[in-house]
């Protein structure tokens, strides 16, 4: 941009007619879109192994699992489930993502990170935690008062909010350090109130931002089962677990068809909603920041309190857990290895850029609009709503039937990750690709450079924060990942979180504690690179 | 049935005492065996032993082990994949260091922990299966790997020395075992105070002095025992008995055991070998185990091995299940984790029954996989 470049012969011919340009441009949407569609069919293959698996059942067998007794209740149960953990994630990322971002909260870059971070504690490790420190009696003599069970609904429901809500902080944060003040201060201008410029201005342009979060909610709920597990919450995802444990895959593959199809009609109400889902012109300047006056310092106990439930409480049992030494038998196999970490942060690495790259394509070509776009866009999350165990088994199946030489490879391991976790990239590439002026591409191309000297040039350096972000989100998420881990890792290649499971059981909880903080630790440098990406909020 | 191990020369494998003139003739074969730290160049049976075997006050007075010791059996040699199921906690990873890097450095095995079997049936049934051997921690996993065919049958020769109930069809062996018991305080109770069956407890007068431990999953096992052989009805009537009679919950069966060595109650419900690890950490304790014959009460869960079909390692994956049913890795579970030994001729730790002595129920043991049905009922009496 900042250089002329050459005016070569090149350059002259691209220096042609508006219909050229036109042409020119057409083509590139058709090119991207079929990109786009070639990477959303190979993430699907996945799902061809699920439903050959399902096809295995028979009619007459289908009919009578997808009519069991308890089906309805515990689909309600989970559709219940995601609505209150996204509704309550809203709830929370919202307003904590307005007086970060928008108000003059003391120390609003530490409460930044603070909040943000709760999304690197893997929520089964939070649940485990929840379930072993909260103790009711305690509280009952102490204080005299009777408090619930952990267990159930409700539990579950907390623990799960308070270590996904971050999703919907993230995007409606970033989303709101991009809102054009230009455009309130037009609305208070035209006379608009305080609350009708909220309702008629900001909130349809943060909406798209908070949907895209609430989808990532949704879609992990759904496809949770170690902190239901834990919780003892009876959902979806329980019974198609319940189905391998009895050795039931084929009965496990039908009911993930049957989430599956709950997912679909999330991902259409989503669309409803979403638009251009994460739009943020970084136009922002000079925005005024509201004067929380004799709030300023209340406030900050919102993000006081939920840094201590999911950050201080954790990591100090984890701690306390650590330094108490209560070992039965001692194996001298299940010491702690930092190969672990070594594996942990290289496989992550790889899927992280592998995911970045495929996203690139992905969110641009819907950007550049058009349904077909959308629609593979889209179909990139259904990854994410895919239980773990469910794309892993369905990898196991595909692998060895039709490919074994990657079955147990990192390729495998990495492509899973990919399948899994792309649309957290997708996402925030897609916010930074809306960014893209096609003006600026054009004058690039005006100026002499090559299609791909323009991209190069031009588009990739306005992309490059929103795919780092992007990445450094796969690659947290990804190194939580456990059950596609579990099946699909190369022989004798383990990590933090293959070891955290194998000694979290029985009376292992010393040894657990090393892995989960070291991971917890690497996690929390990853954050600090998605929370530097945003710039300086002046906090 | 053991007219094979007597073939191969049975050991008797005392304490120290008349080694000598039984000692094998310098180790399997030759050049196999590396001299272990504190031994001649002369490897006899005894000397392994010591390796395998735990420490602690069970391990003194230990009795002579009738079993073949594996300076007697064909060596270890080349690769050998094993899958373990997860649960034993390093234990069978340990044992398999202590052969390969202490006895049979020619051995190469590697090691990879599995969550539950489906992936290995997956491999079988697409041809392309990674595993020679299968290491379970539970009946059910080895049933569902037979179920699909996946496992060759085990030579009477190699596994006949385990009782017939724990290698059905000989698909599969159990190596290591696990007995539901009643344990008691032998300051409150004598062994006669106990019954003969779980099945009588809710109406004895002692459920009301009993601690268990609903959430832990032998227990959910043990119900479900209880729902195969007496009815749905009757465990019903049983739990809600037990809970009438004014039963404590604890969280699981080491804190239930610990309890009753505490007299906290006079009796409880849990895995034997936690009154037995109670017992290695307090050797004064006041706790006794009594065994119930022929109900859910009596039941006995194992670990076992079994070989895949597709393998092209049969012999050694045949060598390998034999040295798991050798006389120092049978001590090496006896004494490291008190699970109950599948060789006869090794005694449990304590003064306990042998494995041919108890009573189990005549129940598949795979069929207690299914425990969905056991968690509802357990939820609608209120246990759980």
């Amino acid at each position: 941009m900042d250089d002329a470049g050459p005016s070569d012969a090149r350059a002259c011919g691209r220096r042609g007619t508006t219909a050229e340009r036109l042409r020119h441009a057409v083509g590139d949407r058709i090119g991207l879109t079929l990109l786009s569609g070639a990477i959303a069919a190979l993430l699907l293959t996945p799902l061809l192994g699920i439903a050959l698996s399902a096809a295995e059942v028979g009619p007459q067998d289908a009919i009578g699992i997808l009519s069991r007794p308890g089906a309805l209740s515990v689909l309600w149960t989970s559709v219940a489930l995601a609505a209150v953990v996204t509704a309550a994630s809203v709830a929370i990322g919202v307003p904590l993502a307005w007086l970060t971002a928008w108000t003059d909260l003391p120390y609003r870059r530490f409460w930044t990170i603070v909040v943000a971070l709760p999304l690197v504690v893997p929520s089964y490790v939070g649940a485990f935690v929840f379930v072993h420190a909260y103790d009711p009696e305690l509280v009952v003599d102490e204080l005299g008062v009777t408090l619930p069970s952990i267990y159930g609904f409700g539990g579950g429901a907390v623990v799960l909010t308070l270590f996904v809500y971050p999703y919907v902080f993230l995007t409606t944060r970033a989303a709101l350090l991009g809102l054009d003040a230009s455009l309130t201060d037009a609305a208070r201008t035209l006379g608009h109130g305080r609350r009708e410029t909220l309702r008629r201005v900001v909130l349809p342009q943060l909406l798209p931002s908070i949907a895209a979060g609430a989808l990532l909610v949704a879609l992990y709920t759904l496809s949770d089962f170690g902190t239901p597990a834990i919780m003892r919450v009876d959902t979806f995802t329980r019974d198609i677990f319940v189905s391998y444990d009895t050795f039931a895959t084929e009965r496990a593959a039908l009911l993930s068809v049957e989430l599956l199809a709950l997912v679909a009609v999330i991902l259409a109400v989503e669309s409803r909603v979403g638009g251009t889902a994460g739009y943020a012109s970084r136009a922002a300047r000079g925005t005024e920041r509201t004067r929380l006056g004799g709030w300023r310092w209340p406030a900050t106990l919102l993000p006081a309190a939920i840094g201590t439930l999911t950050l201080l409480i954790p990591v100090g049992v984890l701690l306390g857990w650590l330094v108490r030494a209560d070992y039965q038998y001692a194996a001298e196999s299940l010491a702690f290895q930092p190969s672990f970490a070594v594996n942990t942060v290289w496989v992550a690495a790889v899927a992280a850029v592998a995911a970045g790259a495929v996203a690139v394509p992905v969110a641009q070509a819907s950007v550049a609009g058009g349904r077909l776009a959308t629609l593979f866009d889209r179909a990139t999350y259904v990854g994410f709503a895919v239980p773990g165990i469910v794309l892993g088994i369905a990898l196991v199946e595909l692998s060895t039937r039709v490919f074994p030489a990657v079955y147990q490879t990192l390729p495998l391991l990495v492509f899973a990750y990919v399948v899994r976790f792309l649309p957290q990239a997708v996402g925030t590439i897609r916010s930074s690709s809306a960014q893209v002026d096609a003006g600026l591409v054009d004058a690039a191309l005006t100026l002499g450079h090559t299609r791909l000297g323009a991209f190069r040039r031009v588009t990739l350096p306005l992309l490059a924060p929103g795919a780092l972000a992007g990445a450094a989100l796969v690659f947290l998420t990804t190194m939580k990942e456990l059950p596609a881990t579990l099946l699909l890792h190369p022989t004798g290649f383990d990590t933090l979180v293959t070891y955290i499971w194998r000694v979290q059981g029985d009376v292992y909880y010393g040894r657990a504690a090393l892995p989960t903080l070291a991971l917890i630790g690497i996690s929390m440098l990853s954050m600090l690179v998605i929370l530097s990406q945003e710039g300086d909020d002046g906090g | 049935m053991r007219k094979d191990r007597s073939r191969r020369g049975v050991l008797r494998i005392g304490a120290g005492i008349g080694a000598a003139t039984l000692a094998g003739c310098g180790g399997p074969i030759d050049g196999t065996v590396t001299p272990l730290p504190g031994s001649e160049t002369e490897t006899d049976d005894d000397e392994l032993l010591p390796e395998f075997r735990g420490s602690g006050s069970y391990v003194e007075g230990r009795p002579d082990l009738d079993a073949p010791s594996m300076a007697d059996l064909p060596p270890l040699s080349g690769e050998l994949s094993i899958y373990i199921g997860v649960g034993e906690g390093g234990l069978y990873e340990d044992l398999i260091t202590r052969l390969s890097e202490e006895v049979y450095p020619d051995f190469e095995p590697s090691v990879r922990v599995v969550d539950s079997p489906n992936a290995l049936i997956k491999e079988y049934e697409a041809d392309t299966t990674r595993a020679d051997v299968y290491w379970a921690v539970d009946a059910g996993s080895l049933g569902a790997v037979a179920d699909a065919g996946a496992f060759s049958k085990l030579d009477d020769g190699a596994v006949g020395a385990v009782p017939a109930a724990f290698r059905p069809d000989n698909q599969w062996v159990g190596v290591a075992g696990r007995a539901r018991a009643l344990p008691y305080n032998t300051n409150a109770l004598s062994a006669d105070d106990l019954p003969d069956t779980v099945m009588t407890l809710p109406d004895s007068g002692l459920a009301g002095q009993m601690g268990w431990a609903p959430t832990y999953s032998a227990f959910q096992a043990f119900v479900t025992a209880m729902r195969l052989l007496e009815g749905d009805a009757a465990t019903r009537d049983w739990l809600t008995g037990m809970q009438d009679a004014g039963i404590t919950e604890l969280g699981d069966e080491w804190l239930v055991s610990n309890a009753v060595a505490d007299g906290e109650f006079q009796a409880g419900l849990a895995n034997h070998y936690y009154a037995l690890r109670v017992q290695a950490a307090r050797p004064d304790a006041p706790i006794d185990l009594a065994f119930t014959s022929g109900d859910a009460g009596a039941l006995v869960n194992t670990s076992g091995i079994g070989v895949l079909n597709d393998t092209n390692r049969t012999q050694v994956a045949t060598r390998f299940v034999r040295h798991l049913l050798s006389a120092e890795a049978q001590e090496f579970f006896a004494t490291r984790t008190f699970a109950y030994p599948m060789v006869p001729g090794v005694p449990p730790a304590g003064d306990l029954p042998t494995i041919d002595e108890l009573e189990p129920p005549d129940i598949d043991l795979a069929a207690l996989s299914d425990l969905e049905p056991t968690l509802d009922l357990m939820r609608d009496v209120g246990v759980l």
